[in-house]
C-alpha cells in the first residue's frame, strides 16, 4: 500500500523538479493560487487510474513511462512552418509552447477585440483569472496552474460581433521530451458573438505532454461558438481542460474532432451559472494503433431554463480506446432544465476498447434529463444491402462510417476547416 | 343540472373567461361552438378543475351543490364526466385496472360497495360493444400506443362505464374520420337519457349532424354571444364565424 | 391538506416495526478472532469452516470500507455489533409444535405462515419457506416434500453438516471471500442462511423462499445464500426482509451466490422492506449486500428481480458473470427512497462466454429528501462474441429535496458486441394526474396508479404473491411525498 503512495509522488515530484528547472515564471496568476496549486500537486500527485476521474486514462503511468528524462529544449518557428496549418477564411493567431507569439500570428483590426500576452494584461483583466480554473479541483489544472508560459488573451467587448472567425493555432515542438503547460483566457462580453477555432499541432521530433488549459466566460446574451480540432501526430500526449462559464440569455457551443495524439484527454466542464442560457458540447473521434481518446464533460445546470445538448460518437480501430465521461448535474434551482446527452460508437476491432460512463445527478424536480449511449458494430444489414448493390466491401464500410460521422462533420460551420476533418478522417478510415 | 352563472377565469394576468351565463337541465344536449380561442376548452377545463385557470367571478351550481368548491375527483364522483381533447398516456397502467379504481372510488364516495370483479367485467364487455372498441384495448395501457380514433373511443367508453350525469365532450370530433365520427357519435346518443345531460363542445357543425342539440350557444371571446336551436348550428356553418366576429367584435 | 397526509403516513408508516420478547443466546460484542472461533464452535463446524472464516477475517483486516458509492453515513463501529444472536432455545425442532408460541406470533404479524398444512390446504400457492430470525435459521419447511425430487433446501449450518461437499465446492465461487470489505466481514462471521440445490433435471415443484427478520438490538444480521442449479433445473427464489423499529442502525451484510450449471435456470426475487429509519432518518438498516451469480456453463440463465423499498442505506449490485456460452443475465429492479433513505444500486453484468445476452431495467423512485443512485457495469470481455446488452434506467422525482441519479460504466473490448444504454429522469406528469383526478381518483390513489404502472416491467417479473405485497408497498412508502 505504501509502495504506490510512494511511487506516486516520486513521479509528481521528479516533474516538479523537472519544470521548476527550466521555467523562467510570468507572474500573472497571484502567488496565492500558485502555492495553492503546488500544495494540492504534492498532497494529491498526478492522478493514476485509481483516481474515479482518470479510470480509464493513467496520467501517471504515461508521465512515468514516456517523459523520463524531459529537458525542456524547444524549437523556434518560421511562417513556413506556421503557413499550412492556417485556415483560410479566419484570423490565424499562434502560441509556440504555451507562448503566444504576435510575430507569427496575423494582425488584426478587429472592433473591440483585444488579443495579447496573459503577462501583458491589466490587473482590472486579472480580477478573474483563474477564477474557473481551480487548482484544488484538478491535479492537471494545478500543473498548469504552477507552470503556465505566456498564454492568450482574447477580450471581445460588449455588443461586438466578429466578422470572421478566430484561429488560435497552438503548436508545440520540441528536440527533447518537453511538457508544455498552455493556458489562455477567453472573455466574451455582454451581447458580443465570437467564433473561435482553436487547432492543436505537435511539429518537433519529440514527445511532448501537452497540457492545456481555457479559462471562457459568455457575458450575458453573448454568444461563443467554438471548433476544437486535435490532431497533433503519436509522439503527442495530452489533456485539454476547458473550464467554461455562461452567463444570463448566452449561448455556448463546442464541436471537438479529435484525430491524432497518442493520448488525448479533453476536460470540458461548463458551468450554466445564470437562467435562460445554452450549452451545445459534440465531439467526434476516430482512433488507430494504440491511441487513447478520452472525452469527460461536466454540464452543471445550476439556474432555472437552461438548456443542454451532448452529442459524442467515436469509431475505435485496431489497438485503440475511446471513453466517454459526461456528468449532466442539475441542482436544487435548476428546473425546467431540458438536458440530454448522447453517445455512440462503433468498434472495429476485437483489440479495441470503448468505455461510457454517461451520469446523470439531478435534484431538482421539474426536468427533462436524459441520455443515450449504444456501442455496436458497423449495421451488417446495411453493409450487405450496399454489397449486394454492387459497392466493394471496403467502400461500402467506409460509406457507412462516414455516415455515421457526417452528423458531426456538418456542424464545422466553417469550410476549410471541414474540409481538413474530413481529408483526415477519410485518410484515417 | 348544471347552471353557470357570470362566470370569469384567467390563467396568468390573461382573462379567458368574460361572463359566461348558461342552464343544462336533465335530458338536454347543449352545443357550445365558437372559433379558436374563443374559450371552449377554457370552459370545460374551468369546469372540471383543472388548476391551471384561476376563477375571478361568478359561480357554479352542479346539482344543488357549489362545484367550484369541489376537488376535481369530487366533481367526477357527483358525476361531471369531461371527454378530453387530448386524452393522456399513462404508461404501465392499464385501461381495466384504471376504469376499475375510478368506477370503485365514485361508488364508495356514493357510500356503494365495489363492483364484483365478475360484475365489472360483464360490464366492461357491454359497453365497449357500444363504441365498437377492441377488447384488446381494455387490456393495453390507459391510451399509451392509441391511435387518435381509438383514444377518442377510449374516452366515451370510459363515459359509458362511469355513467355521468353531465358529460362535457371537448371536441371529441377533431381528428376523428367519418366512420370514427359515426360510431362515438351513436355511442353518445345510446347513452343520452332523461336523467343526465351532454355539453358538445365543438368548432365544426359536422358532429351536430349525428348528434343533435337542443340548444346551441356561440362562444366568442370568452363569452355566450348567441344562443338558439339547432339552426343556429347549420346558420354558422352557412355564413362561418367570420359573420360572428364581425358582429360581436368587442375591444380586447 | 399536505399536513393531513403527512400525518397519515406518520402513522401509517412501518407496519412490520414490533419486537419480539425472545430470549436471545447472544455472543459478547465486538469482532476478533475469538468471537469468530465462538461461532463457529457454536454452529459446531467442521475445521474447514473455520479456516474458511478465519482467511476471510485476516484479509478484511487489511480491506477498508468501499466510499465511492453515493451515500452518506456514520460508518458503523464494528466493535460495537452483536455477532451472534440466536433465538432461546437452541435445540432442533421435531415439528411445528415445539417452535417458541413467540416466535409463530411474529411470523404471523408478518404474514408468514409457516404452518405447512394450512399452506397445503388453503388458498395460498405452496412456496417453501426457510426462515431466518435475527442470525439463525428457524424452521424450513416443505422439506420433506421437496426431498422427494431431491431437492436439498434447507439452513446453511445444516447444509455444512449434511452436504459439506457441496457447500465446499461452491461456497466463494461467485463472491469470493476476499471480494469487498463486506463480504470479507460476512465470510468471516456469518451465522447461518439458507441452502438450496437442484439436482438434474429437476423444475422445483414450488417456489423456495427465505424470510430474513433482525429482531434483537445491537445485533447485526450476515446471513449467506447459496443456490446450486445443476444441468438442466430450474427454481425460483424469493426473499424477503423485515426487522423492527430501533432508534440505532443495524447492519445487515448478506452474502448470495447463485451457481448454474448447462441449461439451468435461476430466478430469485427480492422484496427488501428492511425498517427505513423515521421521518427524521434516526435509525434504519445499513443494508450492504453482495450478491452474484455465475452462469458457470452453456445455455443458462439467471435472473435477478428487486422491490426495494426499506433500509437507511442501500448498497447492493446483484450481478451476473455470464461464463457460459449463450448464457443469460437479467437485472429488474425498482427502488424507492423517501425521507432520508439513501440508495445506491444497480448490477454488473460480465460478459465472458459467446453469444451472452443481459438485459437491465432500473426504475428509481425518489421522494422526501432521499437520494437514489443506479449505479451498473456492463463489460463485454475480448473474445465474448456476439454480446448483447440492453440496459433502460428511469428515475421518477417526486418534490424537489430529493435527488435521483445515473453512473452506468460500460467497458466493452470486442467488437461485434451491441450494447445499448437509455435512461431518463422525470416526474409525475400533472396531466397525467389530472385525468386520473377526472375520472373520480383521488391525488394518493392517482400517485399510487402511476408509479404502479412506471414499475410495471418489473413488477411483471415477480411471482404474484410477491407482485401484490409490492405493489402495496410501493404504495405505502410513498404515502404522503406528493401533497
Amino acid at each position: 500500500m505504501s509502495l504506490i503512495v510512494d511511487n506516486k509522488s516520486a513521479v509528481t515530484q521528479n516533474l516538479l523538479e523537472q519544470l521548476q528547472k527550466g521555467s523562467g515564471k510570468i507572474a500573472f496568476i497571484p502567488d496565492a493560487e500558485i502555492i495553492s496549486a503546488i500544495r494540492h500537486l504534492e498532497n494529491k500527485g498526478i492522478p493514476n487510474n485509481k483516481h474515479e476521474d482518470y479510470k480509464y486514462c493513467n496520467i501517471e503511468a504515461v508521465l512515468r513511462k514516456e517523459f523520463k528524462s524531459v529537458e525542456q529544449s524547444f524549437n523556434e518557428l518560421t511562417n513556413a512552418d506556421i503557413a499550412p496549418l492556417k485556415l483560410e477564411e479566419a484570423i490565424n493567431l499562434v502560441v509556440v509552447n504555451g507562448n503566444y507569439n504576435e510575430s507569427l500570428s496575423e494582425k488584426i483590426i478587429v472592433k473591440g477585440l483585444t488579443v495579447k500576452s496573459l503577462k501583458d494584461i491589466s490587473s482590472s483583466q486579472k480580477t478573474l483569472l483563474s477564477s474557473q480554473a481551480k487548482s484544488d479541483t484538478d491535479a492537471l489544472i494545478a500543473l498548469n496552474t504552477a507552470f503556465s508560459n505566456n498564454g492568450l488573451f482574447l477580450d471581445m467587448e460588449k455588443g461586438n460581433v466578429i466578422p470572421m472567425p478566430i484561429h488560435v493555432i497552438y503548436v508545440n515542438s520540441g528536440n527533447t521530451e518537453i511538457v508544455v503547460n498552455t493556458r489562455n483566457f477567453i472573455h466574451i462580453q455582454a451581447n458580443a458573438e465570437v467564433t473561435l477555432v482553436e487547432s492543436f499541432f505537435n511539429t518537433g521530433s519529440s514527445k511532448v505532454f501537452s497540457n492545456f488549459v481555457s479559462e471562457k466566460f459568455v457575458g450575458e446574451n453573448a454568444k461563443l461558438n467554438c471548433f476544437t480540432f486535435q490532431n497533433e501526430g503519436p509522439l503527442s500526449y495530452s489533456v485539454n481542460t476547458n473550464q467554461v462559464k455562461v452567463n444570463k440569455y448566452s449561448t455556448y457551443s463546442n464541436t471537438t474532432t479529435t484525430l491524432g495524439g497518442e493520448l488525448v484527454r479533453n476536460n470540458h466542464n461548463v458551468e450554466l451559472a445564470a437562467s435562460n442560457c445554452e450549452v451545445h458540447l459534440n465531439g467526434l473521434f476516430i482512433t488507430k494503433g494504440t491511441q487513447q481518446v478520452d472525452n469527460h464533460t461536466l454540464i452543471d445546470h445550476q439556474m432555472p431554463n437552461c438548456e443542454s445538448n451532448e452529442l459524442y460518437k467515436g469509431i475505435a480501430k485496431d489497438k485503440s480506446v475511446g471513453t466517454f465521461n459526461g456528468k449532466i448535474f442539475v441542482r436544487k434551482d435548476a428546473q425546467k432544465t431540458n438536458a440530454y446527452q448522447s453517445s455512440k460508437n462503433i468498434l472495429m476491432s476485437d483489440d479495441a476498447t470503448i468505455n461510457t460512463k454517461p451520469q446523470l445527478e439531478i435534484y431538482a424536480d421539474d426536468v427533462k434529463c436524459s441520455h443515450g449511449t449504444s456501442t455496436g458494430k458497423i449495421d451488417t444489414e446495411a453493409l450487405f444491402y450496399l454489397k449486394a448493390r454492387g459497392i466493394g466491401e471496403e467502400s461500402a464500410r467506409k460509406l457507412l462510417l462516414q455516415a455515421f460521422a457526417q452528423e458531426l462533420i456538418d456542424k464545422i460551420e466553417i469550410p476549410s476547416l471541414q474540409e481538413r476533418v474530413l481529408h483526415l478522417f477519410e485518410k484515417t478510415l | 343540472m348544471i347552471s353557470i352563472k357570470n362566470l370569469h377565469a384567467s390563467i396568468g394576468e390573461k382573462e379567458i373567461l368574460r361572463g359566461i351565463n348558461l342552464e343544462v337541465k336533465a335530458g338536454e344536449v347543449h352545443a357550445i361552438m365558437g372559433p379558436n380561442g374563443s374559450g371552449k376548452s377554457t370552459l370545460s377545463s374551468v369546469l372540471a378543475g383543472r388548476e391551471d385557470y384561476d376563477v375571478t367571478e361568478g359561480e357554479v351550481t352542479f346539482n344543488g351543490k357549489n362545484l367550484l368548491d369541489l376537488s376535481p375527483e369530487d366533481r367526477a364522483r357527483e358525476g361531471l364526466f369531461l371527454a378530453f381533447q387530448y386524452p393522456v398516456e399513462i404508461p404501465g397502467v392499464s385501461n381495466i385496472n384504471f376504469l376499475r379504481t375510478a368506477l370503485n372510488e365514485i361508488r364508495a364516495y356514493h357510500g356503494q360497495e365495489e363492483m364484483p370483479a365478475k360484475d365489472f367485467l360483464a360490464l366492461v364487455k357491454d359497453k365497449s360493444k357500444l363504441v365498437e372498441l377492441d377488447s384488446k384495448l381494455a387490456s393495453r395501457s390507459v391510451n399509451e400506443g392509441f391511435s387518435g380514433g381509438e383514444k377518442k373511443r377510449n374516452e366515451i367508453f370510459q363515459m359509458a362505464m362511469l355513467n355521468p350525469k353531465l358529460a362535457i365532450l371537448d371536441e371529441t370530433d377533431s381528428g376523428l374520420d367519418i366512420d370514427a365520427l359515426r360510431i362515438v357519435a351513436s355511442g353518445v346518443n345510446k347513452l343520452k337519457s332523461k336523467d343526465n345531460a351532454t355539453i358538445l363542445i365543438t368548432h365544426y357543425q359536422r358532429l351536430l349532424d349525428y348528434i343533435v342539440p337542443d340548444f346551441v350557444h356561440i362562444l366568442y371571446k370568452g363569452r355566450i354571444v348567441k344562443s338558439g336551436g339547432k339552426e343556429l348550428a347549420l346558420e354558422l356553418e352557412a355564413k362561418g364565424y367570420d359573420e360572428i366576429k364581425k358582429e360581436f367584435e368587442i375591444a380586447d | 391538506m399536505a399536513n393531513e397526509i403527512l400525518e397519515e403516513h406518520i402513522q401509517n408508516e412501518y407496519k412490520w416495526g414490533f419486537t419480539t420478547d425472545i430470549a436471545a443466546d447472544e455472543a459478547p460484542k465486538g469482532l476478533n478472532e475469538d468471537i469468530i472461533r465462538f461461532i463457529s464452535a457454536k454452529k459446531n463446524e467442521p475445521e474447514w469452516m473455520l479456516e474458511f472464516r478465519l482467511k476471510a477475517f485476516r484479509n478484511w483486516l487489511n480491506m477498508v470500507e468501499p466510499q465511492w458509492a453515493h451515500v452518506h453515513y456514520q460508518k458503523p463501529n464494528f466493535q460495537d455489533i452483536i455477532y451472534y444472536s440466536a433465538p432461546k432455545p437452541k435445540k432442533e425442532l421435531a415439528s411445528l409444535d415445539e417452535v417458541d408460541p413467540e416466535l409463530l406470533k411474529t411470523f404471523e404479524k408478518l404474514g408468514i405462515s409457516i404452518d405447512e398444512q394450512k399452506r397445503l390446504t388453503g388458498v395460498q400457492s405452496n412456496i417453501a419457506v426457510d426462515i431466518v430470525f435475527d442470525s439463525v435459521s428457524v424452521k424450513t419447511t416443505f422439506k420433506e416434500t421437496l426431498a422427494e425430487k431431491g431437492i436439498i433446501f434447507c439452513s446453511f449450518s445444516e447444509a455444512v453438516q449434511e452436504h459439506p461437499e457441496l457447500v465446499k465446492k461452491y461456497m466463494g465461487m461467485a463472491v469470493p471471500p476476499t471480494d469487498n470489505f463486506y463480504a470479507a466481514l460476512n465470510s468471516a462471521v456469518f451465522t447461518d442462511g439458507s441452502f438450496c440445490y437442484i439436482p438434474k433435471g429437476v423444475r422445483s415443484p414450488m417456489e423456495l423462499s427465505t424470510y430474513f427478520r433482525i429482531n434483537a438490538s445491537g445485533t447485526g444480521q450476515f446471513e449467506r445464500t447459496l443456490i446450486i442449479a445443476d444441468e438442466d433445473s430450474y427454481v425460483s427464489y424469493l426473499e424477503g426482509c423485515t426487522a423492527p423499529q430501533r432508534d440505532e442502525n443495524q447492519l445487515h451484510a448478506a452474502v448470495v451466490e447463485i451457481i448454474t450449471h448447462k441449461n439451468a435456470e435461476v430466478k430469485y426475487s427480492t422484496v427488501q422492506n428492511w425498517y427505513p429509519g423515521d421521518k427524521e432518518g434516526k435509525g434504519g438498516i445499513f443494508n450492504f449486500v453482495t450478491k452474484r451469480g455465475i452462469c458457470l456453463e452453456d445455455n443458462s440463465k439467471i435472473s435477478w428481480t428487486q422491490v426495494e423499498t426499506g433500509s437507511a442505506v442501500t448498497w447492493k449490485y446483484p450481478s451476473v458473470i455470464l461464463k457460459g456460452n449463450n448464457s443469460v443475465g437479467e437485472f429488474y429492479s425498482v427502488a424507492v427512497t423517501n425521507n432520508y433513505q439513501q440508495a445506491d444500486t444497480g448490477t454488473k453484468m460480465i460478459h465472458i462466454g459467446k453469444n451472452t445476452r443481459s438485459t437491465i431495467i432500473s426504475k428509481g423512485i425518489s421522494a422526501g429528501f432521499s437520494n437514489n443512485s443506479y449505479r451498473g457495469l456492463v463489460q463485454i470481455k475480448k473474445g465474448a462474441s456476439n454480446a448483447r446488452n440492453f440496459s433502460q434506467c428511469d428515475s421518477l422525482l417526486m418534490g424537489d429535496k430529493c435527488g435521483a441519479h445515473t453512473f452506468p460504466y460500460i467497458e466493452i473490448k470486442d467488437k461485434s458486441a451491441v450494447v445499448e444504454h437509455e435512461a431518463t429522469t422525470s416526474k409525475i406528469g400533472e396531466d397525467q394526474l389530472f385525468y386520473c383526478k377526472q375520472r373520480g381518483i383521488d391525488n394518493e390513489k392517482a400517485i399510487g396508479l402511476i408509479v404502479n404502472g412506471y414499475c410495471k416491467e418489473v413488477l411483471n417479473k415477480l411471482p404474484m404473491e410477491f407482485a401484490v405485497e409490492a405493489q402495496k408497498l410501493l404504495a405505502i412508502s410513498l404515502e404522503g411525498s406528493v401533497g
